[in-house]
């Protein structure tokens, strides 16, 4: 344990108050910051840090006020969120490890939290005083719009230079309407820009007739943040014979990204009978939806690898199936068939097998040689993945080997004041991930403006007088969000699918939560090892050890287990194991177990 | 035999119980348990159909008398549901909470009914055929001279519906491109098969799309269907066959490769060293197709389990499969397939 040092008592910046004594305190303590990050799983999870048992407990609590602003103090996009966030925080859901069941349906939830509050919900927000800095934002994307807000919260002049009509990049011009309603997306991106922000529509930046040059916006404004997403698609090197190289020139293909982004901008789209989408991410599936709306009688989608190792939820491909869509695994495009009319045939696919997993945690697809077949389609949509593009840029940049900006942890570029978020700097991810990382940009951008760090985290830690949980809720179903009946989907492109929770059913899933901000500890000095709390307890989350290494960075470390009572240092509650069912609480007989919520808060510095 | 090898064997169909006698034979000494969601020692699925020709006792259907088990040292828990196998730590979580060590693990979970997402809402006012307890609320639920409605009309089906005909109910097949799953049938041979099944006594309406299902109304049978052209269709029971899908959700976490079942050489060895499969609920490796594929029937399925637990014990077996896939028409006119073979 070199380098290590053990710890027989648990302690954070102060000694737990008795139950119910209601006071609060704040730590810097790194112990206290690390139990936070290591316990609550979700929130680490989640790219925008939402402090999601936080809000959970707020629906519990009928507060769906309260929530909504929880939610928003992390990511200023809850309703849209709630309806088309990828979800990492329920891949590691501990509701959904080994034997404890599924995850919580953490998305509903956050929309419910939206749906829910009162008609007259109040946007609560602290403002900082006037800076005197002005900041131009570029793109008015998820992560512009996150970032636009933050920096205007902390009183800088903002402005966002957008090209199209309309602010909400790929929100707007690549999600679906019955995925994610205008009216949502209007009043939450109206919401995260009502501090004083100015909207530029249909603004390019560049050196052409019209455009404004990147070199004048630094000239004009003290810091500038280029957030304009990866909004080209991947090309697929397909061709259909000597001198059609260019699969986009052959009747009947196209990118999915630039066919969602034609109908979203009003244009009119038709296709085929038998629609073929080769992709397997939320693109591929919207494309595939649209079509099946626009009349398709048969949508195939086509996949390099499996269903279960495509980065979508599990719930938006049991809503494409359920709208007749099909989705075949393990095979990759070869070549185009193209009549004589010129018009597609149909797509030569090569069988795959499954390899190995890439560094993105993707599986790999390995051709199988001599293994071409055909399938006949009237329309291909290509959805391979998107990409940055570059050529707007007037000032220098160093790019990396993928072509996106270099940019710093703080996003600044190599060019002094000039930063870049989202998408754009870190190639194609999810709205979540671009949100979460246009506000940490707007964090480095105040620092740099201001010469100082204004802002830190800490941890909020407040005693509850008990547990605010029965074991009974460990047992309720995973309960699943209502959608339209299918009848009501066909050729309606606006129809919302998922028609949300009521709130019987937020108030039983948010049961399900098992609220892990909850921290039980037992007070050592009180207890008399009775054990009771152990045979009580329905995991084995209370241990026995000889004491706990804390490492380096100060953050506890492993459990030291014991089984002999002549070692034992301390009886610990593994905080990693434990269901926060209070059946110990409940049992002690010296009341020497008590329970913090503890949170992280931001506070001024 | 405190340190004997601990053989686990998810699924008690023919797979499993063909693999679990096979460990038997060649590995006296090992553990072997054979873990069931149903709450019946092992019987036929291929012999459900015989509740409608009598045979409504359960002990009348199981493939091996009770003291089988006992006999060959074969631990059978019962009511006994796979949530979760992790490879690395070869445990496996059920959702009760407990959690069992193996040594080797054979996954012969077989597969489930496919309902197409598309019915889902619907599934409550649906019957099914997938074990002897639904085989049982079936029968209970059609009167006698009731009708019967099959969607798909797999050949699992089928096989009921030969069945029901022949006992004296009318069965309305709604024939889609499911119907004779898993064979495949060309288009111009499709015809002289429907016609087939029209011998034999089954109503076929082809090519129509069921969009739902409704409650009877009164005085009229338990259900109705509603077709996408407005048209409608009334029966006692609803029963979808539209093939299997390969029971394998649990396995998700488990490391091994998937992609509609899971993935296995022609050994049936998955991408863990410890871990085989067998039966439906595996896509094995296929030279000849250049590709992973399926095969049906209790033939195959038997075999599989069989090749599985000889690889398990040392083997490097390859699983070659039943020759004759074909369906075809017998001489008095009625279907014969070689997946009714048992």
């Amino acid at each position: 344990m070199s380098g290590r040092r053990r710890e027989e008592k648990e302690s954070t910046a102060r000694p737990a108050p008795a139950p119910g004594e209601g006071a609060v305190w704040y730590s810097d303590d790194p112990r206290d910051i690390g139990w936070v990050r290591e316990n609550i799983p979700c929130q680490s999870a989640c790219p925008a840090g939402t402090n999601i048992p936080g809000y959970i407990q707020a629906i519990m609590e009928e507060e769906y006020g309260r929530a909504y602003e929880i939610n928003r103090e992390a990511n200023v996009l809850p309703g849209i969120l709630g309806r088309v966030c990828s979800r990492p925080c329920e891949d590691v859901c501990r509701h959904a490890q080994p034997g404890n069941g599924e995850t919580v349906n953490i998305c509903h939830l956050k929309r419910a939290a939206s749906d829910l509050k009162h008609v007259g919900h109040r946007i609560t927000e602290s403002l900082y005083g006037p800076s005197g800095k002005r900041v131009a934002i570029v793109g008015a994307g998820p992560a512009g719009v996150a970032a636009a807000h933050d920096l205007s919260l902390l009183g800088h002049d903002v402005t966002i230079f957008e090209r199209e009509s309309d602010p909400g990049g790929m929100l707007r011009y690549g999600i679906p309407a019955f995925r994610l309603p205008r009216d949502i997306l209007q009043v939450e991106l109206h919401n995260a820009l009502r501090l004083g922000v100015e909207l530029r529509t249909g603004v390019e930046i560049g050196t052409g007739e019209g455009q404004v040059p990147l070199a004048r916006l630094r000239k004009d404004f003290d810091a500038v943040l280029l957030s304009t997403g990866s909004m080209a698609p991947v090309t697929l090197p397909l061709n259909a014979g000597p001198g059609k190289d260019d699969p986009e020139s052959i009747e009947g293909v196209e990118y999915g990204l630039y066919w969602l982004m034609g109908s979203h901008r009003g244009e009119t789209k038709s296709v085929g009978r038998r629609v073929a989408v080769v992709g397997a991410g939320f693109t591929a599936l919207d494309c595939a939806r649209v079509a099946r709306r626009l009349g398709a009688e048969e949508v195939t989608i086509h996949i390099r690898t499996a269903e279960e190792y495509i980065p979508v939820t599990k719930d938006e491909i049991f809503e494409c199936k359920r709208e007749g869509i099909r989705i075949k695994g393990l095979r990759s495009p070869s070549q185009l068939s193209v009549g004589d009319d010129g018009r597609l045939r149909g797509v030569e696919f090569v069988q795959n097998r499954l390899g190995g997993w890439r560094d993105n945690g993707r599986r790999q697809a390995i051709p199988i040689e001599g293994s071409e077949f055909f399938e006949p389609c009237d329309t291909l949509l290509i959805a391979i993945g998107q990409r940055t593009v570059n050529d707007y840029l007037d000032v220098k940049l160093e790019l990396d080997r993928w072509g996106s900006v270099k940019a710093a942890e703080s996003g600044h570029t190599s060019k002094k004041g000039v930063f870049a978020a989202g998408d754009y700097v870190t190639g194609p991810t999810t709205i979540i991930e671009a949100v979460g990382n246009g506000r940490r940009i707007a964090a480095g951008i105040d620092t740099w403006l201001m010469g100082r760090q204004r802002r830190r985290q800490v941890v909020r830690i407040e005693p509850v007088a008990g547990p605010p949980r029965e074991r009974s809720f460990d047992f309720i179903e995973r309960q699943h969000m209502p959608t339209a009946a299918l009848g009501e989907r066909s050729r309606d492109l606006e129809n919302e699918v998922e028609t949300g929770y009521d709130e019987a059913l937020a108030a039983t899933e948010s049961k399900r939560c098992y609220l892990c901000n909850l921290k039980y500890q037992i007070d050592v000095d009180n207890c008399i090892y009775c054990r009771a709390c152990i045979e009580v307890a329905p995991k084995n989350c209370i241990k026995l050890v000889e004491g706990i290494e804390i490492r380096e960075d100060g953050t506890y470390g492993k459990l030291v287990e014991t089984s002999e009572w002549d070692e034992v240092g301390a009886i610990w509650i593994d905080n990693n194991e434990c269901i926060r069912c209070g059946a110990c609480f409940m049992v002690c007989p010296t009341k020497c177990i008590s329970i913090t919520r503890n949170e992280f808060v931001t506070q001024d510095i | 035999m405190a340190n004997a090898t601990h053989n686990v064997i998810i699924g008690n169909g023919s797979a499993g119980n063909g693999a679990a006698i096979t460990l038997r034979e060649r590995d006296p000494d090992s553990r072997i348990t054979i873990i069931t969601m149903g709450g019946l020692p092992f019987y036929n699925r291929y012999d459900l159909p015989r509740v409608f020709r009598g045979c409504q006792d359960w002990r009348e259907i199981l493939v091996h008398p009770l003291a089988y088990y006992d006999d060959n040292r074969i631990t059978l828990r019962r009511n006994s549901r796979v949530t979760d196998v992790d490879g690395r730590s070869r445990s496996i979580t059920f959702a009760h909470n407990e959690v069992m060590q193996y040594d080797q693990l054979l996954v012969c979970a077989g597969g489930r009914g496919y309902l197409p997402e598309e019915l889902s809402d619907y599934k409550g006012l649906m019957h099914s055929f997938h074990s002897f307890e639904a085989a049982m609320t079936t029968y209970r639920a059609l009167p006698k001279d009731g009708t019967a409605v099959m969607l798909g009309g797999d050949m699992i089906g089928l096989d009921l519906a030969r069945t029901l005909v022949d006992v004296g109910y009318r069965v309305v097949l709604l024939a889609n491109e499911y119907t004779f799953w898993p064979h495949r049938i060309d288009t111009d041979e499709r015809g002289g098969f429907i016609a087939a099944l029209e011998h034999m006594g089954i109503e076929v309406v082809d090519d129509v799309r069921p969009v739902a299902v409704e409650e009877g109304a009164a005085g009229k049978p338990a259900r109705r269907i509603v077709f996408e052209d407005g048209g409608k269709l009334d029966g006692n029971v609803v029963i979808p066959f539209y093939g299997l899908v390969p029971t394998a959700e649990f396995m998700l976490g488990s490391g091994v490769d998937i992609e509609r079942g899971l993935l296995v050489d022609p050994q049936l060895h998955t991408t863990d060293a410890n871990i085989w499969a067998a039966g439906d609920v595996c896509q094995i490796w296929s030279a000849a197709d250049n590709a992973y594929r399926f095969y049906y029937g209790w033939s195959n399925v038997r075999q599989m389990g069989e090749v599985a637990a000889r690889n398990v014990t040392g083997a490097t077996e390859a699983f070659e499969g039943v020759g004759d896939e074909r369906l075809h028409i017998g001489k008095d006119g009625r279907i014969e397939s070689p997946f009714w073979e048992y």
